[in-house]
């Protein structure tokens, strides 16, 4: 396992060096995106409200800013669950270019195949740390947040060697939760073993 | 009598400490947790969270973002008198609900099931929500959950009806199944606190559930040895299952294991876990006849535990 300093925008050989279980650090343009965005931009076809230009961090979160001196304040940000994107997951990363998700419980099997083909990866935080990432992260704008809400509307973001994040889902096809799975499928059985039930233990079907 | 000015700025205060500041039992349960985890990530991801949580204070920001579902527990003296009676608390818990989202304490999170649409202070239909329990006395104890939506809606809240003839067993099997599959890939943002919730009908055994997870101080027993004893079976199994913080493997899996019961039907025994996410937050207050607040360490909803 290694560690990386990022700096957007990424190249191809910026995330495909990358295996699971590697620790990354971002830096450089980043954006926002939660499920009201991606349903009002592919569900109900509206034009995407700025230019990506070469922006290719994408980062599923929903943050805490409020204004100040006329300008933003990051008061809150923790990455959010990815699973709930699937449904836009593909979509996402081939439209957008998209070099890297940052998010959490990584995402299914139609998102990590676009991932295998176009070159992402997605990352996740193994804390809960936000009063350790506010400091890397200046506020650049956001659109659409009257018609969104605050939480589910994009933002730009400038990152400073924001991390650590760890690499969940490479672009190789391989997701470190299926190397837990392991462990925790051997475990289980001696926690059931230990707590007294049965191999053979099956519930009675009540319905 | 309790006077409004009082009780107004008693739950704006009590919004605040929950989003913001870490409670002494879960500050306890990470200094533990991090002593004993020999997992090098896992150590750094519970050594960074601890940090983060104490700096909230300082910072007087939230210690997650996703300050989740409103949610409130009210203790309510049988013979307590309050200015505006409980309508008038209602009132004033919406109004700082409101007050604490706009200052950035919480986040505007509660939307329109349908539609999405964000009234932007986290007051809508049936939120905040409000649980009452009524007890001898004349002061009244307000308890503010911040609901995560991590542990929420990510499997944490499940149920399953056990036949009365798989016993333990079958019990057992239920809570080990939901707690692997709802912490896979840290989806409930584990080590979570587990509530688990026995007998009555699904709802009364969820609520039982999450009133565990989220009101239960960690750690504590409950005072019937047979349920103890099934606390400790599952929290040791859980701990030796190796999900580890945020399911990236390690040594601490659960902060503890909480169960309340409730007789019931034996054809079918609801079963339910509910979890609350790492940070835990929650916060309570005591406020007397006199107009004395006191901010209480846990939310003593179960009388001591």
């Amino acid at each position: 396992m290694s560690a990386y300093y990022l700096e957007g925008p990424l190249s191809e050989a910026d995330v495909t060096k990358l295996n699971i279980g590697d620790v990354v650090y971002l830096s450089g343009s980043a954006f926002t995106c939660r499920s009201r965005f991606q349903r009002y931009i592919f569900d109900e076809n509206n034009k995407f409200p700025f230019d990506l230009g070469d922006r290719n961090i994408l980062i599923h979160t929903g943050i805490i800013a409020i204004r100040e001196n006329n300008k933003w304040k990051l008061v809150s940000f923790m990455p959010t669950s990815s699973i709930r994107f699937e449904k836009w997951g593909a979509r996402s990363i081939e439209e957008w270019n998209l070099r890297l998700i940052c998010g959490k419980t990584t995402m299914g099997p139609k998102t990590a195949e676009m991932m295998r083909k176009r070159k992402c990866v997605h990352i996740s935080p193994h804390s809960v740390s936000p009063n350790l990432w506010i400091d890397s992260i200046q506020i650049e704008g956001v659109h659409l947040r009257e018609e969104l809400g605050s939480i589910e509307a994009p933002w730009l973001l400038k990152l400073d060697k924001l991390g650590p994040f760890v690499v969940d889902m490479d672009c190789k096809g391989n997701n470190l939760y299926d190397e837990v799975d392991k462990t925790v499928a051997i475990n289980k059985q001696k926690a059931y073993s230990n707590l007294g039930i049965s191999p053979e233990f099956e519930y009675t079907k009540l319905y | 009598m309790i006077k409004r000015e009082v009780y107004e700025a008693a739950i704006f205060e009590t919004i605040k400490k929950g989003a913001t500041i870490i409670s002494k039992d879960v500050k306890a349960a990470f200094e533990k947790a991090i002593e004993k985890e020999t997992s090098v990530s896992a150590k750094e991801g519970l050594t960074d969270t601890l940090r983060s949580m104490e700096l909230s204070e300082v910072k007087q920001n939230p210690l997650c973002p996703d300050t989740g579902w409103p949610i409130f527990y009210i203790k309510a003296g049988n013979e307590s008198r309050i200015e505006g009676g409980f309508v008038g608390i209602e009132e004033a818990i919406r109004d700082a609900v409101a007050r604490a989202t706009k200052l950035g304490y919480l986040r505007a999170t509660m939307k329109h099931p349908l539609t999405g649409d964000d009234p932007g202070n986290n007051i809508g239909m049936n939120i905040p929500y409000f649980t009452y329990k009524f007890v001898p006395g004349n002061s009244i104890e307000i308890t503010y959950v911040a609901k995560g939506g991590g542990s929420e809606c990510f499997g944490g809240t499940r149920h399953r009806i056990v036949a009365f003839a798989d016993g333990l067993a079958g019990i057992k099997k239920c809570v080990i199944d939901n707690y692997i599959a709802s912490t896979r890939a840290g989806a409930i943002c584990p080590p979570s606190v587990l509530g688990i919730g026995i007998g009555g009908t699904a709802n009364v055994a969820a609520n039982l559930a999450k009133e565990a997870a989220c009101l239960r101080t960690i750690g504590s027993k409950n005072p019937e040895p047979a349920f103890a004893k099934l606390e400790e079976e599952l929290y040791d199994a859980i701990n030796r299952l190796g999900i580890g913080i945020m399911g990236i493997g390690g040594d601490t899996s659960v902060l503890a294991v909480h169960i309340e019961y409730a007789h019931t039907h034996i054809a079918g025994i609801a079963v339910a876990t509910s979890s609350n996410c790492m940070v835990a937050r929650r916060a309570a207050c005591r406020i007397n006849d006199d107009n004395s607040v006191i901010q209480l360490d846990s939310p003593n909803w179960f009388g001591g535990r």
